[in-house]
């Protein structure tokens, strides 16, 4: 398999907080990985900056040939569109856009919009008779499958997904763990940050993170 | 998706937007009503001072403005001479043109002057003349006189009555058809055919001005006086300059206030704007986010809402430009007594007007290219 991501003494710095102190690993091509750790272990800050949110204070952050560390504005809002997914714990939709509409933002930012396209990645997951609803008037489980809808539409190199499952009830984590592995055994490399060790146990690799340092990484099998 | 989009933001701030919507036709309306009546201002204007009287005069050189003896006072024009050459020039701005000679007759031994005109053509002169009785409508009409107030009052006249004139030896008698009540020098004068002040003082097609009433600006007037003066070599054609120079002050004046009323009102529809994008682009720092971390450039996600602040000028322009026609045409009525027609360029004029007031409101739109979408997204 071919690495997907490559992290070589990975740094960031918020002021004197340090953030993370020199994170290095890779990630193979249609991988699952969760990033653990306790809070401000640098778990969101690691996320972030793969998925272009920001910016390494230090160190490579390789993604599909790309170093994110070297992009621009621009290049970072392209790198955006094209190559990552995201899937946010709050679900961050846009509320006056119905489910169909919010799965098109993001087709309309990458190139150009596919009504039918974008009413098949709801179908599939599982929301055919909501995509005319607005999120207020979803569950948080199915504004989650939005969400993955929302970011799975462009067919992007990695899906990063920070906490998933963070803000459902037990049902709707179901729903959503069943996506994931959907979407890992049709080849979707995921990066996924969670507090929860049984979803992690679900991923091929667990990367620990405490302080800004990596722990450990390991294969889901060994940690167990 | 751009429509579908600009759509769903307009609806969904539609609260904040109406806001905004509501100051831009306020604006729109007041402004197109003041550019509406900026365009038809001169028009109207010149119309109104061409119910003051005559603005044109033409006197022999150093013309004394009557005779009191003697019929060969040098301060004399030919009348067939001077009225058709001005025949010839005659334009349409020439409202009116009425040849006068002056005498001071004697009415029952008291002196009274006596101004020999076209009668019909005078009433022209000065539309504003009151009449009590009726108006003398032939130039011809040798029988028929109007008199003053100030002199029907001395004298005990009153319309139907008969009126001696004697001058020189000579007699006329005339009927008053009406007193005019003018406000001016004409209160004084018994007012008569042309014809009649000739006979009395043997002055047979003879006359000592001419009066004029042009219409435009004071600018055409002077033009068309130049044009006179060069056609009648040998006479004196001048503007009356207190009335010219009234009214290219008044409309210069109004032009300016106009201006200054139409800038001021898009300054504070741009702060109003403002305010309300101010308030919009704080409550949009999410969305903003989000679409940044989906991959929209801030050129794409700005534009949009641009997009939105130009439709709702455009709107706020069109709406208000048909409350102005209607504003200004209730302002005509008003003020000038008749109707201010709308004027179309107007329309795309106020529209322009009102997106651009509404596109510099927009500019707090401009701290929209700041927000970090990792800040936004961890929620703070």
């Amino acid at each position: 398999m071919a690495t997907l991501v490559h992290v070589e003494g990975l740094r960031k710095e918020f002021g004197n907080v340090r953030a993370l102190a020199g994170v290095s690993f890779k990630v193979e091509e249609g991988e699952w990985i969760a990033i653990m750790g306790p809070s401000g272990s640098g778990k969101t800050t690691l996320i972030n900056i793969l998925g272009g949110l920001d910016t390494p204070t230090g160190g490579q952050a390789v993604v599909n040939g790309t170093d994110v560390a070297r992009l621009n504005e621009a290049g970072l809002t392209r790198y955006r569109a094209e190559k990552i997914g995201f899937i946010f714990q709050q679900f961050h939709l846009v509320p006056y856009l119905t489910a169909l509409e919010n799965v098109m933002l993001a087709q309309y930012f990458h190139s150009t919009t596919d009504e039918t396209e974008a009413h098949e990645a709801l179908v599939r997951v599982g929301l055919k008779d909501r995509v005319t609803h607005l999120p207020a008037q979803l569950s948080g489980g199915e504004q989650q499958r939005v969400a993955v809808a929302r970011a799975l539409i462009n067919h992007p190199k990695l899906v990063l997904a920070d906490e998933p499952t963070g803000n459902l009830d037990e049902a709707n984590q179901e729903t959503v763990i069943q996506l994931l592995r959907e979407l890992h055994n049709e080849g979707h490399t995921i990066l996924m940050v969670t507090h929860d060790p049984a979803l992690g146990c679900l991923a091929d690799r667990r990367i620990d993170l405490a302080h800004g340092r990596l722990v450990q990484v390991a294969r889901v099998a060994q940690t167990l | 998706m751009f429509t579908r989009l600009l759509w769903k933001l307009l609806h969904a701030s539609r609260g904040r937007l109406v806001i905004a919507l509501v100051a831009l036709v306020s604006g729109a309306a007041v402004i197109s009503a003041l550019l509406n009546l900026q365009f038809d201002i001169e028009r109207k204007l010149t119309q109104e001072f061409r119910a003051l009287g005559a603005n044109l005069v033409i006197a022999p050189s150093h013309a004394a403005q009557s005779i009191g003896s003697g019929a060969d006072s040098p301060a004399l024009m030919d009348q067939a001479a001077v009225m058709s050459q001005l025949e010839k020039m005659r334009t349409q701005e020439v409202v009116a043109a009425a040849p006068y000679l002056y005498i001071i007759a004697q009415v029952r031994t008291k002196p009274v002057i006596v101004a020999g005109t076209w009668l019909d053509e005078a009433t022209k002169l000065a539309p504003t003349w009151r009449i009590a009785g009726s108006p003398v409508a032939s130039r011809e009409d040798a029988t028929s006189c109007l008199v003053g107030r100030n002199v029907a009052q001395q004298l005990k006249l009153a319309p139907g009555a008969q009126l001696e004139l004697s001058y020189l030896g000579r007699t006329a008698r005339i009927t008053i058809a009406g007193v005019v009540d003018v406000g001016g020098a004409e209160d004084n004068q018994v007012l008569v055919n042309l014809p009649v002040t000739q006979d009395l003082a043997g002055l047979t097609g003879q006359i000592g001005l001419v009066q004029l009433s042009v219409n435009g600006t004071p600018k055409t007037i002077t033009s068309y006086a130049q044009r006179l003066a060069t056609s009648l070599p040998g006479f004196e054609v001048r503007p009356i300059r207190q009335v010219t120079e009234a009214e290219g002050e008044l409309l210069s004046r109004i032009r300016l206030l106009i201006l200054s009323m139409v800038l001021l009102i898009l300054v504070l529809t741009g702060l109003c704007v403002l305010a309300t994008m101010a308030a919009l682009a704080m409550e949009r720092r999410e969305d903003v986010g989000l679409m940044k971390a989906l991959g929209g450039s801030i050129s794409r996600i700005v534009g949009l809402f641009l997009a939105e602040v130009g439709v709702l000028g455009a709107v706020g322009g069109l709406a208000g430009c048909i409350a102005g026609v209607a504003l200004s045409h209730w302002m005509g009525q008003r003020v000038f007594g008749t109707a201010i027609s709308a004027r179309w360029e107007i329309f795309p004029l106020t529209v322009a007007l009102m997106a651009g007031a509404a596109l510099a409101g927009a500019l707090p739109l401009r701290r929209l290219g700041n927000v970090k979408p990792a800040v936004i997204l961890r929620g703070e």
